[in-house]
């Protein structure tokens, strides 16, 4: 198997007047399997993909995808790429079947059997028109037309968006079914963390433009632990603990998330002298958003809180 | 590319259909308004309204199109969702194009054919058709051309609607009017070739870029630039036309001199000047006085007692003359009368007037010097071309003027000439106490005066003083039987020769002849200095232009181009526009090699090409840099004062990297 990763950036930068959307993504996603790109509204993922595609121009940086430029991508690599925009246009003037007929004129190795098997998982009748679908089934005829042409990366920027929970399922099914070919990637951005702990083997996160974890879903998951301390009376001050996210004071009690815990983080948090100490399972979605939501302590102390201005 | 072509003529169709009616619609006016009128004298294919009607629609038609063709996948994610795939953005651009100038093609050329074709069968048309005649209306049906590509390039552009976005559109305009200003069809053909060629580059460089100035291939840039120049010269000029319209008009400035006659035949000079009153005095420098006052006249008393006269213009052999080909393709057949069921039309191919009955709407036959035939041609015999002047009378041949009769289909010699000496021009001339129906005859060596009947009034030698006095002014003067003949050079001549050789007059007397005749005195040069409003257009006119103005003969001015405008011109480029742009090249740190290229650029275009300059570049943001901390621009790798790299983001200590495994 060609051990060369299929996306690779250096320093990829772009920015929205003096406004940075992505600061040096430096990024390596491997050959097969499912790589998520996650990250709140506005951290750069859409940026991202659309400068890998060569829809955008790089401010700074670079990089390759399939091993060609991103700069000047060529008809042959477009043809290995498969990808799925964010609000699944198409012609509204085109029926379902004239889609998928203008469509495989341009890809080589369309796969006539994809197309219809993808728009009978979704309901799809061949002869309605694109702007009579509703927007889940928009979905599904953009995804057809993605998969057929069998490309070797999928690029799926939020696919989900707007998607009602069966038709969500529907592609979810979908992605799964791709990945039984082992040398097929997909990379793919998304806010739906259960779409993601489902399918995703690889992921990365934006935060704020800036690239903060890359990493086995297994890695990350493993990596941000909860922990509860009870205390006789109100919980002290929290010290300075290296990998906090987010810390919520209550009455008697610290819940303390943070990442890269180990002896260290431990030790310091037992020097606070709880009456008990307990880790907390925490859910993908919850460590997702205790990374990425605002970091530092809460404090959820009645007095505390009214002493605030 | 066959399936993207017909993709986007399957999406613009109804634009088409739209275009395909509102165009049918206008011919179908031209139709009804000919049809309606049947003593209407005017082949409608050679008809100004037909040209009005097409170079409107082909240019609005062609913009909506060209606009539409991209506007419809401007939306960020079609463009992707066109632009991703197994095809490169230059087939892609040319699928599109080819679809558009198809569905142009169908649109202009279905009811322009269906209109030829009407008005090319005979029962139809009463007049004569030459596929000559087709050549101004197909030159306007391409001008659309580019008004489809500024239409495209309007809308790829990433600019502002109200900045620079719609500049595209001034190649389009500028060449609508040099068309129908170039003296040769070649010169249209050519500017209109130039001019597709500019915005069609300017929109495939947008296709590879989406629609931004970084990423375009260097000639993408090069014809954006250029296109949007020529945007720029059109809003700068309105602007300072606008501005001007807020300042005190001026009057006149400068000097200039010119002969006048009056009607008992002495010559006044007139000198006119800002601030100036108006100067008149004799040949001999004595100021002209009032009889009554006895002070000088007033230019009411001196405008009363100037003559009118007749002009007539003789070509020179071998030297173009001043109409435009549009002019000339228009005129090859002209309305010469109608009667009460024939129009009849002077028809230069065959130099015969060629008739149709108005019922039939056919050709009834042609009358030549011969007289009357049956078909066009005749047996050959042909007058010479009407030149100018008003002609409903007369025809001639080298040797003969005919007085033509088409209510009786014949023809009479009215006036012959010996072989040796052939006729130059005649024109029918109104002179009063003479009858309305005189004609004024130029011979290679005479100029005749003739009644209506053809007798003689006068003939006198034809003696120009030199080869460019062709133009004849005949004034009738006081008491009756007096005349003056006078020659001064043929309009295409500029002023400073005009006052260089003024003129040379001849008083004439009836069966007298020439009584005197005299060269007039050289004139001083007009001493013309621009007004404020001109300087102000001159700033904003690219040096480049006026320095050519006056090699292409498109006279602004009179006297050709003033030094001093073309000074103001430099000095905005050179001292306005250069170091705005070296400061900004310096700024936004240009290579050396751009530096230059766009110090030529401004130093040739002026204001324009700085306002381009301006539409076209892309600035990068600009932050301190962590090492040196001036500033420096994000789009660069290292910093140029200090070469450090961008610094990683900063660590959060939060951050999970782990080596993956490919699956």
């Amino acid at each position: 198997m060609n051990e060369q990763p299929v996306i690779r950036t250096q320093g990829l930068t772009r920015y929205f007047g003096a406004r940075p959307a992505v600061y040096e993504l430096n990024l390596e996603v491997p050959r097969g399997g499912v790589f998520a790109l996650l990250g709140r509204n506005g951290s750069g993922k859409t940026t991202t993909i659309r400068m890998l595609l060569g829809l955008l121009e790089p401010t700074r940086g670079g990089g390759s995808i399939l091993g060609y430029d991103i700069r000047s991508l060529p008809p042959e690599a477009r043809a290995r790429i498969g990808y799925l925009t964010e609000e699944h246009q198409l012609y509204g003037w085109m029926s379902v079947r004239e889609c998928g007929e203008f469509q495989s004129r341009f890809f080589p190795t369309w796969n006539d059997k994809i197309f219809r098997g993808v728009i009978g998982h979704f309901g799809l009748r061949p002869t309605a028109y694109v702007k009579s679908l509703s927007r889940g089934e928009r979905a599904g005829l953009c995804l057809a037309l993605t998969l057929a042409p069998e490309p070797e990366l999928l690029i799926l920027d939020d696919p989900a968006v707007g998607l009602d929970p069966v038709a969500r399922r529907a592609l979810v099914e979908s992605m799964i079914y791709l990945t039984r070919r082992s040398d097929r990637t997909i990379f793919f951005s998304t806010h739906q963390l259960p779409d993601v702990e489902r399918v995703a083997d690889h992921i990365a996160v934006l935060d704020r433009s800036v690239l903060r974890a890359c990493c086995p879903l297994e890695t990350f998951r493993n990596s941000v632990r909860q922990v509860r301390l009870r205390f006789a009376g109100t919980p002290p001050a929290l010290p300075k603990i290296p990998g906090l996210l987010q810390a919520f004071r209550s009455e008697g009690e610290l819940r303390v998330t943070c990442v890269h815990y180990n002896g260290a983080t431990e030790a310091a948090l037992r020097g606070l002298a709880p009456v008990q100490m307990e880790e907390m399972p925490i859910s993908l979605e919850d460590a997702f958003i205790s990374y990425l939501g605002d970091r530092g302590e809460k404090s959820f102390i009645l007095s505390e809180t009214e002493a605030q201005p | 590319m066959k399936t993207l072509v017909r993709k986007e003529m399957r999406e613009n169709v109804r634009l088409a259909a739209l275009g395909l009616v509102i165009y049918t619609l206008m011919l179908l006016s031209q139709y009804r308004e000919y049809v309606v009128s049947p003593t209407n004298i005017s082949q409608p294919l050679a008809d100004s309204s037909l040209l009005w009607s097409t170079s409107w629609f082909c240019g609005i038609f062609g913009a909506v199109l060209g606009w539409l063709q991209v506007h419809n996948e401007r939306r960020p994610d079609l463009w992707a969702f066109l632009i991703h795939r197994p095809m490169t953005r230059t087939g892609i651009f040319l699928g599109k194009v080819m679809a558009g100038l198809g569905l142009y093609a169908l649109v202009v050329g279905l009811p322009l054919l269906g209109f030829i074709v009407w008005a090319r069968l005979p029962g139809h048309v009463a007049a004569p058709f030459e596929f000559a005649m087709l050549r101004p209306v197909a030159a306007y049906a391409l001008v659309g051309l580019l008004y489809y590509f500024a239409g495209m390039l309007g809308d790829l552009r990433q600019a502002r609607w109200y900045a620079s976005r719609a500049l595209g559109v001034g190649v389009a305009i500028v060449v609508s009017l040099l068309v129908s200003a170039s003296p040769e069809s070649w010169q249209s053909l050519l500017l209109i070739l130039i001019g597709t060629a500019i915005l069609a580059t300017a929109v495939w460089g947008g296709f590879q870029s989406d629609g931004h100035y970084r990423g375009q291939p260097v000639w993408g840039k090069a014809a954006l630039t250029i296109a949007l120049m020529v945007g720029c010269l059109i809003v700068a000029f309105m602007a300072a036309m606008l501005v001007s319209n807020f300042l005190p008009r001026n009057q006149l400035s400068g000097t200039s001199s010119s002969y006048f006659m009056t009607t008992n035949g002495t010559i006044l000079k007139s000198t006119q000047g800002a601030g100036r009153p108006l100067e008149i005095v004799d040949l001999e420098g004595k100021p002209v006085l009032d009889e009554k006052t006895g002070k000088p006249i007033d230019p009411n008393g001196f405008n009363r007692r100037l003559g009118t006269a007749a002009s007539l213009e003789v070509e020179q052999d071998g030297r173009p003359g001043d109409s435009t080909w549009m002019q000339r393709d228009l005129s090859l057949a002209t309305p010469w009368r109608a009667t009460q069921d024939t129009l009849w039309y002077y028809w230069s191919r065959y130099g015969r007037l060629v008739g149709y009955d108005v019922a039939t709407r056919r050709c009834i036959g042609s009358l030549g010097p011969k007289g009357f035939a049956r078909d066009m041609a005749g047996s050959g015999d042909r007058f010479s071309d009407v030149t100018g002047g008003a002609h409903v009378r007369t025809l001639a041949t080298a040797t003969t003027v005919f007085l033509v009769d088409v209510e009786q289909r014949t023809i009479r010699p009215l006036f012959t000439t010996p072989e040796d000496d052939p006729i130059l021009a005649v024109h029918e001339i109104a002179l009063i106490g003479h009858g309305r129906d005189c004609a004024a005859v130029v011979t290679k060596r005479l100029v005749y005066l003739l009644t209506a009947e053809g007798k003689t009034v006068w003939q006198i030698p034809y003696e120009p003083a030199r080869a460019s006095s062709t133009v004849f002014q005949l004034f009738v003067l006081e008491p009756p039987g007096q005349f003056a003949l006078w020659l001064s050079p043929g309009g295409r001549w500029d002023e400073e020769a005009r006052a260089k050789h003024p003129g040379h007059v001849m008083w004439i007397a009836r069966d007298q002849g020439v009584l005197r005749s005299i060269d007039l005195p050289a004139l001083p040069a007009p001493h013309y200095v621009p007004r404020f409003q001109e300087k102000l257009l001159s700033v904003v006119t690219p040096p480049a232009l006026l320095a050519t103005l006056p090699v292409t003969h498109v006279w602004v001015w009179g006297t050709g181009i003033p030094r001093e405008l073309l000074l103001l011109s430099c000095a905005g480029a050179i001292l306005v526009c250069l170091p705005v742009g070296l400061w900004l090249g310096r700024r936004y740190q240009f290579s050396i090699a751009a530096l230059a290229g766009w110090a030529v650029f401004h130093l040739l275009f002026g204001v324009p090409g700085l306002l381009a300059f301006l539409s076209v570049q892309e600035w990068p943001a600009r932050e301190p840099c962590p090492n040196c901390k001036r500033l420096r621009l994000v789009d660069r790798p290292q910093c140029a004062r200090c070469g450090a790299d961008w610094p990683p983001p900063e660590k959060t200590g939060t951050e999970v990297f782990a080596p993956l495994q490919a699956s």
